[in-house]
């Protein structure tokens, strides 16, 4: 309906405000785009995909919002199937399925099927297994999802209480939950899609010799095993089983985390994965074969998938928060004299730079390490097929740390984001409602972020005692050689400064960064082995460790990318990038400044400039922030961010959202508190919503 | 619904020692006398009406939260004008005053449709307007015949208010004022109640006569219909859309097509156009509307408290039932698991947030006494306000002169600050409980979203700091030109001063008043600095924001610990507690004080407050000592915070510790989506096979 507002405009072209922004800067955003993603033809992909989905009404993301838990999972499966089935007519490969599922951007009904059902199949298995179940799997004959995690235990996966008892006679499993505590819970794909569930119970045989008394049974452990959980024609749950959806969360509306649980249900024998360990039927016992290693491996792989995934999630909010804020104004300057003057844009504003700007170099930290570790995984791959796990270990426990920090600074920074956008970034409009609810639960996922942390401060603490013991032993990776170095040169330690009167020593910055991780691994190694302190007693030291060996990583690994981005990118790209490493090296440091003093790692003294060379290198990064957002290729449809447009037509975005789009908006309510009509001509006292409730 | 839950799984337990096992034990473990403490906290008097009033709220159908997380965003809209309009009728039936019916909002803990009409409407009436405008306006308000919202905030501006687009001009020729959207960022937005509900608001507005401005001004401008509700002609209202918490409020878009209102309708106890000469009139100090400011602000510092209370609560509770591994060094023979409150890990996180609520707790209170007593003298004469002297805020005003003016500085950083700790507070809770924290039954998700907006509404929490920062420096100012000192400030930067040439030697660990004093030391170290910086220096105002905001955040930080330390000292607290309850709580300014000073060493350090070596002392020492001996009074120090299961609205921090019935129960049979049967393969395009139970509608 065409009314006076038709015409308006905003006080400021936000169209002409990004094109100044974009000229200002020299930086080749194609170029540099190439650089950052054209690991397996990321960009085209990209575009590929993109064009068939954004032409789809059943991705229209528009009114996400505004709809209630059961209908956003059942646009949740719409969209599943849809891509299921567009996919078979285009012809697409794993990428673009993944493509697909990065754009719709929200957890698919099937993730759990895609992602840990078919990896455990596949990797857990025995070759009959493989042969009998993938077909169908790749076929999507049946769904299937992954039942670990327990209403009583996640973490704590030796704890899980569901229990499956061999029955020796039968030569089957009965797969039983003795406590409410034993039910399955936050399984995704659980709740309402699934028909298959790799269900992971505690192995009970019967004790050597004995018969089937209940006492005489003993655990083995966990082990998987693919279990039939729904009918295959009417979908109901098999006799036996109880399964549903566990209910609204933070964020995930579209995807049904489920619970489970069993009563005395039996299976066959072949239902338990026996890759790796096999019941035998004439004894009873369990024949354990191979190393799970290639497990590991994996785990390994999934945490550098997470790792690349948070430089995207994270470039997408700095996006939205840099190209925002370049065309948001407030206030003329404070020192301005001249009436004439506009307004700032609030990217100006140290006080709004030094919350983004930091994020976006970021970005790029996140980004080389990201590259690092899938290039490792290669190598080590290699290695392991070969039977040589060596840098297996250093990966696995490099992996857990930097999943802590790397999801941590991503689910941080995007909060950050929104708030530096003001009453905006509270809005629907800002893009990030759903990303910031639906990221949050990585912290969690794959190893909650702070209780993983002990497995990288235990590998340190071991790598420690072996340095302390042969100081002169060939270094096998790059941590025994900072640890030998640090050794031999804890006693004459000179503390470094990194920055002075504008002047940066990048070799310097790498070198504070390593001693601080070195000097806190001693630490470590002499509370928890030589004066044998409790570890629980040690578990903050210890994250405070892991956290800086991880940030030690990032920043070495950034720094090891120069080399590289000299040759192959031209023009200011080079230099950008290098601020960029030295705003998040100095950003870091000053935020950690007492643990970088306290290890000697910098000079006291040196500390209190860093503010102004931080201010310093914020100036500098300032005029090319568009276009090294630009570069992270976040298109528009993505994005779906009235603040964030690549256009700038902010304010024309948000008033339409509100204005025609909003279905709150085609009802006329009643807001006198005397009449129980809600609805303004309903004549309803209220009924429809109290039968709701 | 969802089907029937079968008799085996009805039989099932939790494994190992139960909830309320659990939780018993944890109270036992402490001697904490948990209602005299309560009764500290919130006096018996708000006790017994919290008591009162839930009992009420928990009777009437309307207000059953069960299915509050799975609705959509018109629905619960719907429920919340339902809501808002029992609580109105009860109010009536009751005869609720205003502290009651306050009480009833809070408990029922979400944003409702009358919110603004209730707060800024009214207030703003009664405020600004002249008692014939009372008469005309406040009245109809305060009886809900008319409904009203306050629409400051426009799509393009919201901190800079002077940057406002909407114009009121005067026109001579019939005396009335012409209310005009020249540009799109001229559409209010944001304005809560504005969406669906308000019939009235009061719309700032830049006022102009004969072609020139004179800033905005505060106008009664009527928007919709009485009777059919439609927006009036020429009037552009709507709702602004889903947001990321607050969903139940209708926030809205306003625009204007030369809307012509009456003269009367300027809100005119302070500046008024007069109708004959056409000219304006400055009259009366605002300045009393900058001690309302100061007063909100006090009450989100003593809000944020409790806010963060109830995640605290909520996750301790959870923390100290959920268990997980065995400990590490426990012999092999031990079974049972730890409950995950005994990791340091968690403790490091939860503890000092404990300490937190009850830092700003007090704090919050000893502003708003201090605020009540400074209005009483200045009520009682003496109270010769200036106004022509007097610039935007009370802080123009010479400062070290007066008490309003260093509370009004302390309210904006003390404002940031705790709205800062509570929101990212909450947040940190919500991730130490593990993967239940993600449900939306953990009742903190929710909470934290609706309380988001408080860090940028009354002065975005970046920009309030350069408020504060330009009061320190012209109070260093004085303090530079040897003026005596006349309040907590220019006191402590007098005594810097003083003592800057020999320094200092604080014992932060060895004594309270000497941690005070750190921080304190701190603060004016900062000050002078700045003052450097811009003074000598002649740094440009924009360079120095960030150092401006560090400074805020110290002189704030050094606010929470005195006022915590002085409550901790003042007979009206000793005198109600126990010695050895006292101690706890000293306790928690000890963990409080020094896990702050922890994070912020390098300032201390810089400013030369304490060594290194302190520093070093302070976290791997002291700080772990204080997390041991407050552990076992975790429980019973939440409990005093006194949430009625009710209102905390979750699974995980009930009072009975009945943690996984309750997430099992809500998960089964609340759960819409159980009554939903899918057909799951992607070859059929037949998504939802049968829908049973009110999961039915679908908008797609
Ligand atoms: C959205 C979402 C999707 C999920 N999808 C699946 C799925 O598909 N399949 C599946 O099986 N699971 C799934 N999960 C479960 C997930 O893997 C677990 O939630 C996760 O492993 C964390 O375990 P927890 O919830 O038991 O946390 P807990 O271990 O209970 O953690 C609670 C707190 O205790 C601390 N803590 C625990 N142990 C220690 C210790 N030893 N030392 C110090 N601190 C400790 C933690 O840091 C945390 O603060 C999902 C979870 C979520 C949120
Ligand atoms: C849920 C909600 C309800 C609301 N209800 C109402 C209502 O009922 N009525 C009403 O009138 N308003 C309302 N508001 C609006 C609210 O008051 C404004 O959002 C708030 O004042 C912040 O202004 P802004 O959004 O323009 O932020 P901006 O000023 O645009 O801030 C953007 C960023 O710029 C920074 N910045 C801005 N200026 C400067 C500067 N000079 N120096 C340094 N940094 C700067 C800020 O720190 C921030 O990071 C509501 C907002 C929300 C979120």
């Amino acid at each position: 309906m065409p009314d006076f507002t038709d015409h308006l405009k905003p006080r400021y072209d936000g169209t002409a405000t990004l094109q100044a922004e974009r000229d200002a800067s020299t930086i080749n955003v194609r170029d540099l785009a190439n650089h950052l993603l054209s690991r397996d033809g990321f960009l085209q992909a990209q575009d590929r995909v993109l064009k068939v989905l954004s032409n789809e009404k059943l991705f229209k993301k528009d009114q996400q919002l505004n709809l209630s838990r059961p209908e956003r999972y059942h646009l949740g499966l719409a969209r599943a199937k849809a891509i299921r089935r567009i996919g078979r007519t285009q012809g697409w490969g794993d990428k673009e399925y993944a493509m697909a599922e990065y754009l719709n951007d929200e957890m698919s009904p099937y993730f759990l099927h895609m992602s840990m059902f078919v990896t455990t199949v596949r990797e857990q298995g025995s070759e009959e297994q493989q042969a009998y179940w993938m077909p169908q799997i790749l076929n999507y004959d049946i769904i299937g999802c992954y039942a670990q995690t327990e209403l009583g235990h996640g973490s704590n996966v030796r704890g899980l209480e569901t229990t499956a008892k061999w029955d020796p006679v039968k030569k089957e499993f009965e797969i039983h939950s003795p406590y409410l505590t034993a039910s399955k819970w936050w399984n995704g794909s659980m709740g309402r899609t699934a028909t298959h569930a790799i269900v992971v119970a505690q192995l009970l045989l019967p004790k050597k010799g004995s018969k089937t008394d209940d006492d005489e049974y003993q655990s083995h452990g966990p082990q998987p095993f693919i279990v039939q959980i729904r009918d295959t024609k009417t979908h109901q749950p098999l006799d036996g089983i109880v399964v549903g959806d566990i209910g609204p969360k933070y964020g995930y509306a579209s995807m049904d985390n489920g619970y489970m649980l069993f009563d005395h249900h039996r299976v066959a024998k072949s239902a338990m994965l026996s890759r790796y360990a096999e019941v035998s039927d004439e004894t009873g016992a369990l024949n354990r074969r191979g190393h799970p290693a290639v497990v590991y491996g994996s785990l390994t792989f999934v945490r550098g998938q997470i790792i690349m995934h948070a430089r995207l999630i994270l470039a997408r909010a700095v996006t939205i928060a840099v190209r925002y804020c370049s065309i948001r104004r407030q206030f003329k300057d404070r020192d301005s004299t001249s009436p004439a003057d506009e307004e700032l844009k609030v990217l100006d504003y140290p006080t709004v730079q030094i919350r983004i700007l930091p994020l976006l170099a970021t970005t790029f930290a996140l980004h080389y390490t990201g590259e690092m570790m899938y290039n490792l995984y290669h190598k080590t791959r290699q290695t392991i097929e070969k039977g040589d796990f060596g840098m297996l270990a250093e990966l696995h426990s490099a992996s857990s740390g930097l999943k802590s920090l790397c999801t941590m600074l991503a689910a941080d920074g995007i909060e950050t984001c929104r708030r530096a956008m003001g009453g905006h970034g509270f809005g629907g409009g800002s893009g990030l409602v759903g990303t910031n609810a639906d990221y949050l639960s990585k912290p969690t996922v794959e190893g909650d972020n702070w209780m993983i942390t002990q497995q990288v401060a235990s590998y340190l603490i071991k790598k420690m005692t072996h340095a302390v013991a042969n100081l002169d032993a060939p270094p096998k990776d790059p941590t025994d050689e900072l640890f030998q170095f640090y050794l031999k040169n804890r006693a004459h330690r000179i503390p470094q400064t990194v920055a002075h009167d504008g002047e940066y020593d990048d070799q310097a910055i790498v070198d504070v960064f390593q001693w601080r991780a070195a000097d806190l691994s001693y630490r470590a190694y002499h509370a928890r082995v030589v004066e044998k302190k409790p570890w629980t007693k040690l578990m903050i030291q210890l994250h405070n460790l892991s956290r800086a060996y991880s940030e030690q990583i990032l920043v070495t690994t950034f720094f090891n990318s120069f080399h590289e981005t000299a040759t192959s990118l031209s023009g200011p790209t080079p230099g950008v990038l290098k601020t960029c490493f030295r705003l998040y090296a100095l950003f870091t440091l000053d935020a950690f400044a007492s643990s970088f003093t306290l290890t000697n790692a910098v000079a006291p003294d040196s500390i209190y400039s860093l503010s102004d060379a931080i201010l310093d290198l914020m100036t500098e990064l300032r005029p090319h922030a568009v276009k090294l957002v630009d570069a992270w290729s976040i298109p528009d449809w993505l994005l779906d961010s009235a603040l964030g447009r690549s256009d700038g037509k902010v304010y024309e975005e948000l008033y339409d959202m509100a204005h025609r789009r909003n279905p709150l908006n085609r009802v006329t309510f009643n807001p006198d508190w005397r009449s129980d009509e809600i609805v303004l001509g309903s004549g309803d006292g209220g009924r429809h919503i109290l039968a709701k409730l | 619904m969802a089907p029937p839950t079968p008799e085996w799984v009805k039989q099932l337990t939790p494994s190992g020692p139960q909830g309320h096992e659990l939780l018993a034990a944890e109270r036992a473990s402490s001697d904490i006398p948990v209602d005299q403490l309560s009764t500290l906290l919130h006096t018996k008097e708000v006790l017994d009406r919290k008591q009162q009033i839930l009992t009420i709220l928990k009777s009437e159908p309307v207000f059953d939260k069960t299915q509050n997380y799975f609705a959509g965003r018109t629905e619960r809209f719907e429920t919340a004008l339902a809501r808002a309009k029992k609580l109105a009728n009860l109010k009536v039936k009751h005869n609720w005053n205003l502290d009651e019916y306050r009480t009833a909002h809070d408990l029922i803990s979400e944003p409702g449709p009358y919110g603004l009409h209730d707060s800024m409407f009214v207030i703003t009436l009664g405020e600004q307007g002249t008692p014939e405008q009372q008469e005309r306006f406040l009245t109809k308000a305060q009886k809900y015949e008319i409904i009203g919202c306050y629409a400051q905030t426009e799509l393009g501006h919201g901190s800079n208010v002077r940057g406002l687009e909407t114009t009121a001009t005067w026109s001579p020729e019939d005396k009335t004022f012409i209310i005009h959207s020249p540009h799109l960022t001229a559409s209010k937005w944001w304005i809560g109640s504005l969406g669906r509900t308000a019939n009235h608001a009061v719309v700032m507005a830049q006022l102009i006569i004969n072609g020139k401005s004179f800033g905005p001004h505060p106008f009664v401008v009527q928007i919709r219909d009485l009777k059919t509700h439609e927006p009036l002609e020429n009037v552009h209202v709507g709702d602004i859309g889903p947001k990321f918490g607050y969903n139940t409020m209708d926030n809205g878009f306003l625009l204007f097509n030369k809307v012509k209102i009456p003269h009367v309708n300027m809100l005119a106890r302070f500046s008024r156009v007069d109708p004959e000469t056409n000219k304006f009139v400055r009259q009366g100090s605002p300045s009393l509307i900058y001690g309302t400011l100061t007063w909100v602000r006090s009450t989100i510092v003593m809000q944020a408290g409790s806010v963060l209370a109830r995640g605290v609560t909520i996750a301790t509770r959870y923390c100290a039932v959920r268990r997980q591994f065995q400990d590490r060094d426990a012999p092999a023979s031990e079974k049972s698991e730890n409950p995950v409150l005994n990791y340091t890990m968690v403790q490091i996180r939860l503890l000092p947030l404990l300490a937190a609520t009850f830092a700003l707790h007090f704090t919050g209170k000893a502003m708003m006494e201090l605020y009540q007593e400074n209005q009483k003298r200045m009520n009682a004469g003496n109270g010769n306000r200036d106004s022509s002297k007097r610039g935007a805020g009370p802080e123009e005003t010479q400062s070290g002169s007066d008490i309003l003016a260093d509370l009004h500085a302390s309210s904006c950083g003390l404002k940031a600050l705790s709205s800062t700790i509570a929101a990212e507070g909450l947040e940190v809770c919500r991730r130490a409980c593990g993967g239940h924290g993600y449900s939306s039954f953990s009742g903190i998700g929710p909470w934290y979203s609706d309380y988001l907006p408080t860090t940028t509404w009354e002065g975005d929490n970046y920009m309030l700091t350069q408020q504060v920062a330009r009061y320190l420096l012209k109070s260093a100012r004085s303090v530079i030109n040897k003026e005596p000192p006349t309040n907590d400030t220019t006191t402590i930067l007098t005594e810097f001063l003083s003592r800057s040439e020999v320094g200092c030697a604080f014992d932060i660990i060895g004594s309270d008043a000497d941690l005070v004093s750190a921080f304190a030391w701190r603060t004016s170290f900062l000050t002078f600095e700045a003052l450097k910086h811009r003074d000598q220096n002649k740094k440009p105002w924009n360079d120095l924001l960030v150092d401006f905001y560090r400074l805020s955040k110290a002189h704030s930080q050094y606010t929470v610990v005195k006022n915590f330390y002085n409550a901790l000292q003042s007979p009206a607290v000793t005198s109600q507690i126990p010695a050895s309850t006292l101690d706890v709580l000293r306790k928690l300014f000890r963990l409080f004080a020094l896990n702050t000073l922890e994070q912020e060493g390098s300032e201390f350090y810089a400013s030369g407050a304490c060594s290194k070596h302190q520093i070093s002392l302070a976290r791997t020492n002291t700080v772990m000592k204080l997390l041991k001996e407050i552990r076992p009074h975790a429980l019973r120090l939440v409990d005093s915070w006194a949430f009625d299961d009710w209102v905390l609205d979750s699974s995980l921090g009930r009072y009975d510790g009945k943690v996984y019935e309750d997430l099992f129960y809500r998960a089964s049979v609340t759960n819409p989506l159980n009554g939903i049967t899918v057909d799951p393969y992607p070859s059929s395009d037949v998504l939802f096979k049968k829908v049973e139970g009110i999961a039915a509608r679908s908008k797609l």
